[in-house]
């Protein structure tokens, strides 16, 4: 029953919430939910932009999710995600006369590598001095955003007026598997489902995952028992922040081929949403990045169809992921809804047990 | 210089309205990083009062309402829901981020920026009317932690709970009023950008202050007095950029963009002071 209460619930809410929405808008009470199925699946071109926008959110959410399962939350995922795009965009360039098989690589790794170094001032801060590593990441975003645009405005741009960077060497385009309209899809969905699946299984099946896990959920507890919890955290941050990178490089090399200003539209910030709706568990990504990429591949369909803002789309993020997370007030509500139901002389189901882990607990 | 320090002390303001109402927050136990969230929501409903009621005064009561309320949605969704109060935190920002951009073409019809209404009046100097009465809500901050019973509740719940409740004091109630007067003053801080300095609502206008706040109450060490030197400090800094800006148009202007933000990182990366924030801070009981 917990299950059930945990996952319906919240997507009972979300889609009550949409309804809500629609009528407080002066449409029909289905006509959000409508609009956004539609905008999304119906038809290949929209099914295949949906589907696009997949690596990224997954890739986002899997950087959130692992550095949250070691007790740290990256929001920085934004800033490391630019850098590491822009990164890729730079080396796709500039070392595209090397042979295909090694330029590939290459310019997946050197997004990887930027988006981790991103990360690491964060987590510093966080050991060192004690200031939380969200105020730092939120930051480093800013301060990404403005190198980023002064890079592809200036030192790194391609000369033109727009603020980009050239287009990368054929070498490093990913091919693409088919095409709907002018919508290729590549194999990079894919690859960004395979990863989360690889961490999945890294982190419960091998020791260090579980290592990682255990500094995460109870530091005192895994420190006792000899596991090197700060190493583990810093590991788990630059980690976290590679992977960021690597959505970047990803929407470099499979979508867009060059790095632009005001390149991501929030992706990292949505990751947050797709890893808490998806629990945290990497082996859950791929559903929750579905949903996310089907809200967010409709934003323009509503201000056309409904004369809505985009910005309803965000909102309904923000409801779902509260949603979420307030698991134990639906619970609460659940047991004292069945204790209501089920006896009248009797106890009913207590409400669950106050027992929140190590992680939840560390607030600061 | 004078003008400078005019120009610092409007830039100073927000940080420092806001950061006093974390302060409020965390000294009861519960992180606050939603200050960027309740801002906004304050920007938003002081335009709206304003441009319906005709009067900027009403519109900053508007603001200070709507930062209260999402700070009581805050202390409802973290102690009673146990959801993890940064995490609630976030939501509330996001929830601030969507719901203003929508009620902006909801309510004007308009995407990105409001139509202009009245602002508040100058004190002279081009200083709003806001700053000295956020001086004197620091004030009245100081004197309730220094002088009276409530300020010490505040300070036990976050302290020690247990020992607070034991004592007779009611931790969640509490908790509920500090966060909710501390949500006003960040929502009377978000007034003060969109009817203070300027006089029309600007999506995402805060621009991550409502987080700079917060480092202002950690290099601040959590006192009132610590938050207003903080809070002038990233003023002048902001001033300072502003400044260079203008004196060297030709070097990138997203040096200058960036620099308060840099600015900020580096101060926090200082070691001075005894780093203690409330025992129970952030802590599920």
């Amino acid at each position: 029953m917990k299950f059930s209460v945990a996952v319906l619930a919240p997507l009972g809410a979300g889609m009550l919430f949409c309804v809500l929405l629609s009528l407080a808008t002066g449409n029909g009470p289905f006509a959000l939910m409508t609009t956004i199925g539609q905008g999304a699946w119906d038809g290949a071109q929209n099914a295949a932009s949906t589907v696009v926008k997949v690596t990224p959110l997954l890739l986002s959410g899997l950087a959130v999710s692992l550095a949250y399962h070691a007790g740290l939350l990256n929001i920085g995922a934004e800033g490391q995600l630019t850098l590491g795009a822009l990164a890729a965009a730079v080396v796709g360039c500039a070392a595209g006369a090397l042979p295909p098989i090694l330029l590939a690589p290459l310019t997946l790794l050197a997004g990887a590598a930027v988006g981790g170094l991103w990360a690491l001032p964060a987590v510093w801060l966080q050991e060192k001095r004690g200031v939380h590593e969200v105020i730092t990441c939120l930051l480093f975003n800013y301060i990404a955003a403005y190198l980023a645009d002064f890079l592809a405005q200036g030192p790194l741009g391609d000369g033109s007026a727009m603020a980009r960077t050239p287009l990368i060497a054929d070498g490093a385009v990913w091919p693409c598997l088919a095409r709907f309209g002018g919508v290729g899809v590549t194999f990079a969905p894919f690859a960004a489902v395979l990863l989360a699946l690889l961490v999945h299984a890294w982190l419960t099946r091998t020791a260090w995952g579980f290592e990682m896990m255990a500094s995460g959920t109870n530091p005192f507890a895994a420190r006792a028992a000899g596991v090197p919890v700060s190493a583990w955290r810093r590991r788990a941050f630059a980690a976290s922040g590679a992977i960021a990178g690597l959505a970047g490089a990803f929407e470099v090399v499979a979508v867009h081929h060059r790095f632009y200003a005001a390149f991501s539209p929030g992706y990292g910030f949505d990751g947050i949403a797709v890893a808490f709706l998806a629990g945290n568990a990497p082996g859950w990504l791929w559903a929750s990045s579905l949903l996310l990429a089907s809200l967010r591949s409709t934003d323009k369909w509503l201000q056309i169809i409904l004369g809505m803002s985009p910005n309803a789309i965000t909102l309904i993020e923000a409801v779902l992921l509260l949603a979420v997370v307030s698991r134990t007030g639906w619970e609460r509500l659940a047991a004292s809804v069945a204790s209501r139901i089920s006896a009248r002389g009797g106890p009913g189901p207590d409400a669950p047990p106050d027992v929140p882990s190590v992680a939840e607990e560390r607030g600061r | 210089m004078f003008e400078f320090l005019c120009l610092v002390l409007g830039k100073a303001t927000p940080l420092f309205l806001a950061g006093l109402g974390g302060l409020l927050s965390e000294s009861s136990g519960v992180v606050n990083f939603a200050l960027e969230g309740m801002m906004l929501f304050g920007a938003f409903a002081a335009v709206w009062a304003t441009g319906a009621t005709g009067s900027p005064w009403w519109g900053l009561l508007g603001a200070i309402a709507a930062g209260m309320l999402t700070g009581v949605v805050h202390a409802v969704a973290s102690l009673k829901w146990r959801v993890n109060q940064i995490i609630s935190s976030i939501c509330l920002n996001l929830l601030a981020a969507g719901l203003t951009g929508m009620l902006l073409n909801e309510v004007y019809g308009v995407y990105g920026t409001s139509p202009s209404v009245e602002h508040l009046p100058e004190v002279g100097g081009g200083v709003s009317a806001l700053t000295p009465l956020a001086i004197l809500a620091a004030a009245g901050v100081t004197a309730l932690f220094r002088r009276s019973a409530w300020g010490l509740h505040i300070r036990a719940c976050g302290e020690n709970p247990l020992a607070a409740a034991s004592a007779g004091i009611g931790v969640f109630r509490t908790r509920l009023v500090a966060i909710a007067v501390g949500g006003g003053l960040a929502g009377a801080a978000g007034a003060f950008l969109s009817i203070g300095v300027l006089s029309q609502f600007v999506e995402k206008m805060t621009q991550g202050r409502g987080y700079l706040a917060v480092a202002a109450l950690i290099l601040g060490r959590w006192k009132p007095s610590g938050v207003l030197a903080a809070a002038f400090f990233f003023g002048l800094l902001d001033a300072l950029s502003e400044w260079m800006a203008v004196r060297w148009m030709d070097l990138p202007q997203q040096l200058f963009l960036a620099f308060p933000y840099l600015a900020c990182f580096a101060v926090l990366a200082f070691r001075f002071g005894a780093m203690r924030p409330p025992s129970a801070l952030g802590r599920v009981e």
